[in-house]
C-alpha cells in the first residue's frame, strides 16, 4: 500500500483509507432517497435551532431536551437499518448491548463522579472560595452567539485534551480503549475507560454566565453536530457543512487502522479547529481499531489503561538507560 | 485444551440423553439456560457428519476461533470475536451428530458470556441506584452553614436581571423568567437538591432496559443461529 500525500503526511500506508470528498460514495437509490439523506442534517439542525429558540419557558427546559435526545437517537438508529455506510458496521446485538453499558455508566456512575469532581463543581467550588463571580457580560450577547461560544469554548478545550491523548503516552492509555471499537454506531461514543470518559467531559464553561435558554441552544446544536461523528449511515453531507462540522467520514479516518489517519480530525464538532491546527483530513476509512481490528472484551476495556501501563512501567524502570522515556512521545502500540 | 475438554466431558453425556440433569451437577441445568444456547437440527438425508462439518466449518474459520473436530463431534472456542462474526455471542461449545433410525441430527450447545453479562447487567444498575441512594443517605441533609451558602446563591440568581438582546427580541424570542411556583415536580426537585440527592431514576432504567435486551438476545440469537445452521446444511 503506497498510501496518499496529504501535506507533509502520507494517509493510509497501513490500512486502506479514502482520501477527498470526490471519492468518497454517494446515497445510491431513487429521488426521495436522494433527497432525505442529503438535507436530512441541515434539516434537523436548523428545527432544532428554530425550535430551542422559539419554544415557550414552559418547554424549553431539560427535560424536553433529554426527551428529544432520545428519540433522535431512536431514529437514527432506524436510519442505520434503512441506509447503513457500511454493511460490515452493521449493529448486531452484543455490539448494542456493550454500547448501551457504556451509555448507561455516563447516565449513573460517571454522572455521579462528575458531580463531585467534576470540573464544573470545582470551577463552582473555586469560584465561590475566592469570591469571584462568574464571567456575567456573556448573558448580553444575542442568544446564538452565545450558544456558539458554549460550544466552542468547549469544543476548543476537548480539541486540545484529544490531541494530548494522542501525543502523550499516559493520556493515551485511557483513550486507546476507544480506539479498539471496529464499527461506527450512534452509541459508539460512549465506548470508552471511565477514566478517559472522565477526562474527555473537563470543560471551562462552568467560569461563564449564561442564559439557560443558550445553554439548552449549545445542547441541542451539539447534538445536531456532534451525533454523526459515530453514526453508519451514508449521507451526502452538503459541502458548507463538512467544510464546518466534524462528520462520520473525518471520524472514521481517525478511528482506521492506518496510524497516521488517526492523527488527525481530533475536533468534537466543529472540524474547522483542525483545519486551523493543520491536523484535519477530509476522507473516510471502513477498516477501523487497533491491532489489525482486534475487538476488546467490556473487562480489556476497563482493565487496560492500567495493565498496559503498569506492563510499561515494568519494562521502562527494568531498564536503566530507558527510565527517562517514560512520560515522553512513547505508544505501546502502534496506531497511536 | 483443559478448558474444552471439561466442556466435552460435561457436554457428552447431556447429549446422548444419559443425563439430563446437565453439566457439572444436577441443579445446573436449571440455570445454565440462561448463559447457555442448546439446540438440534435434523441433517438433509444422507448427509454424513464429515460432510455437515464441512458446512459449517466458516462459521469457525474467522478471527480468534480454535476448533477441533474428530469424528461427529466439532469443538470450538473463540476469543475477541469480531463484532461482525456471526458467532460473536458464543466464546465455546460443542457440536454433534447422532445417528438415528430417522437419519442424523446435529446437536449443539454453546456458551455465550455475553447472555451472562447481559442477564446480570440489571442488577448492575439496581446496585448503582442502591448505591447511589446509599451516598445520598450517608451525606445526610446539609449544614447550616451550607443551607445558608444556598440561599445567598439563590438570592442572587434572583437579584440578577436577565433581559434578551435587541435581536433577540426583533426576532421574537420568549424572554427569560422565573419558574412558576405550581411546579409541583420543581419544589422536590428544589427538595432534593437542598438535600445533596442524586437521583437513581436513570440506573432503574437502564436496568429495566438491559433485562428487555437479555429477553429480545436469548430468543433472537437462539434463532439466528439455528436459521445459519439450517441455511448452511441445506446450501
Amino acid at each position: 500500500m503506497n498510501g496518499v500525500r496529504v501535506g507533509n503526511r502520507v494517509i493510509g500506508a497501513q490500512s486502506p483509507v479514502t482520501i477527498g470528498w470526490e471519492n468518497i460514495p454517494r446515497v445510491e437509490g431513487g429521488p426521495v432517497k436522494q433527497f432525505v439523506f442529503t438535507y436530512f442534517q441541515p434539516a434537523v439542525l436548523f428545527a432544532m435551532i428554530a425550535f430551542w429558540y422559539y419554544a415557550p419557558n414552559s418547554i424549553a427546559k431539560a427535560s424536553t431536551a433529554i426527551g428529544i435526545g432520545i428519540a433522535f437517537r431512536v431514529l437514527l438508529l432506524a436510519l442505520e437499518w434503512v441506509n447503513p455506510r457500511f454493511e460490515s458496521w452493521q449493529l448486531t446485538w452484543k455490539e448494542c448491548v456493550t454500547d448501551l453499558f457504556y451509555v448507561g455508566l455516563g447516565y449513573t456512575i460517571l454522572n455521579m463522579v462528575d458531580n463531585y469532581i467534576g470540573s464544573d463543581v470545582i470551577i463552582e467550588s473555586a469560584i465561590t472560595t475566592f469570591d469571584w463571580g462568574k464571567l456575567a457580560w456573556f448573558t448580553g450577547l444575542p442568544l446564538l452567539v452565545q450558544a456558539f461560544l458554549i460550544l466552542f469554548i468547549f469544543d476548543f478545550g476537548q480539541y486540545w485534551m484529544h490531541r494530548g491523548m494522542h501525543n502523550w503516552y499516559p493520556l493515551w492509555l485511557t483513550h486507546s480503549v476507544h480506539h479498539y471499537i471496529t464499527q461506527l454506531n450512534i452509541n459508539k461514543g460512549a465506548v470508552g475507560n471511565p477514566v478517559e470518559l472522565f477526562l474527555i467531559g473537563i470543560g471551562i464553561g462552568g467560569f461563564f454566565d449564561f442564559l439557560p435558554r443558550a445553554a439548552l441552544l449549545a445542547g441541542a446544536i451539539g447534538m445536531s453536530i456532534g451525533v454523526y461523528q459515530h453514526i453508519n449511515v451514508r449521507f451526502n453531507t452538503p459541502r458548507w457543512w463538512r467544510y464546518l462540522f466534524n462528520t462520520t467520514e473525518h471520524h472514521s479516518l481517525h478511528h482506521s487502522q492506518d496510524f497516521e489517519a488517526t492523527r488527525s480530525n481530533y475536533a468534537s464538532n466543529f472540524i474547522f479547529i483542525d483545519r486551523m491546527f493543520g491536523t484535519c483530513v477530509d476522507g473516510e476509512a471502513e477498516l477501523l481499531g487497533m491491532e489489525g481490528g482486534r475487538r476488546m472484551s467490556i473487562r480489556e476495556q476497563m482493565t487496560y489503561p492500567f495493565t498496559e501501563g503498569w506492563k510499561t512501567m515494568k519494562e521502562r524502570f527494568g531498564k536503566a538507560d530507558g527510565a527517562g522515556e517514560l512520560f515522553g512521545e512513547t505508544q505501546p502500540v502502534r496506531a497511536e | 485444551m483443559s478448558e474444552r475438554s471439561q466442556v466435552l466431558d460435561a457436554t457428552g453425556p447431556a447429549m446422548s440423553g444419559q443425563d439430563q440433569s446437565g453439566d457439572g451437577g444436577p441443579n445446573m441445568r436449571m440455570i445454565d439456560w440462561i448463559w447457555t444456547v442448546r439446540g438440534s437440527l435434523a441433517l438433509p438425508a444422507g448427509q454424513t457428519a464429515d460432510e455437515a462439518f464441512d458446512r459449517l466449518e466458516p462459521f469457525f474459520q474467522t478471527h480468534g476461533t480454535r476448533f477441533d473436530r474428530a469424528d461427529d463431534t466439532l469443538t470450538f472456542t473463540k476469543k475477541d470475536q469480531l463484532a461482525q462474526d456471526r458467532m460473536s455471542i458464543y466464546d465455546h461449545g460443542i457440536l454433534q451428530v447422532e445417528r438415528g433410525e430417522a437419519g442424523g441430527v446435529l446437536r449443539y450447545r454453546m456458551v455465550s458470556r455475553a447472555l451472562l453479562f447481559c442477564f446480570l447487567a440489571p442488577l448492575l444498575f439496581v446496585a448503582f441506584g442502591q448505591m447511589i441512594v446509599g451516598i445520598g443517605v450517608l451525606e445526610g441533609p446539609p449544614t447550616a452553614a451550607e443551607k445558608k451558602l444556598q440561599e445567598e446563591k439563590k438570592k442572587a440568581e434572583e437579584k440578577k436581571v436577565r433581559t434578551l438582546h435587541p435581536i433577540d427580541q426583533f426576532l421574537g424570542a420568549p424572554a427569560p423568567e422565573k419558574p412558576k411556583k405550581d411546579e409541583k415536580s420543581k419544589a422536590k426537585k428544589d427538595e432534593d437538591k437542598k438535600n445533596n440527592k442524586q437521583s437513581p431514576t436513570a440506573a432503574y432504567v437502564f436496568a429495566v432496559l438491559f433485562a428487555i435486551l437479555y429477553g429480545v438476545g436469548r430468543v433472537l440469537e437462539d434463532r439466528l443461529i439455528k436459521i445459519r445452521f439450517r441455511r448452511n446444511l441445506m446450501g
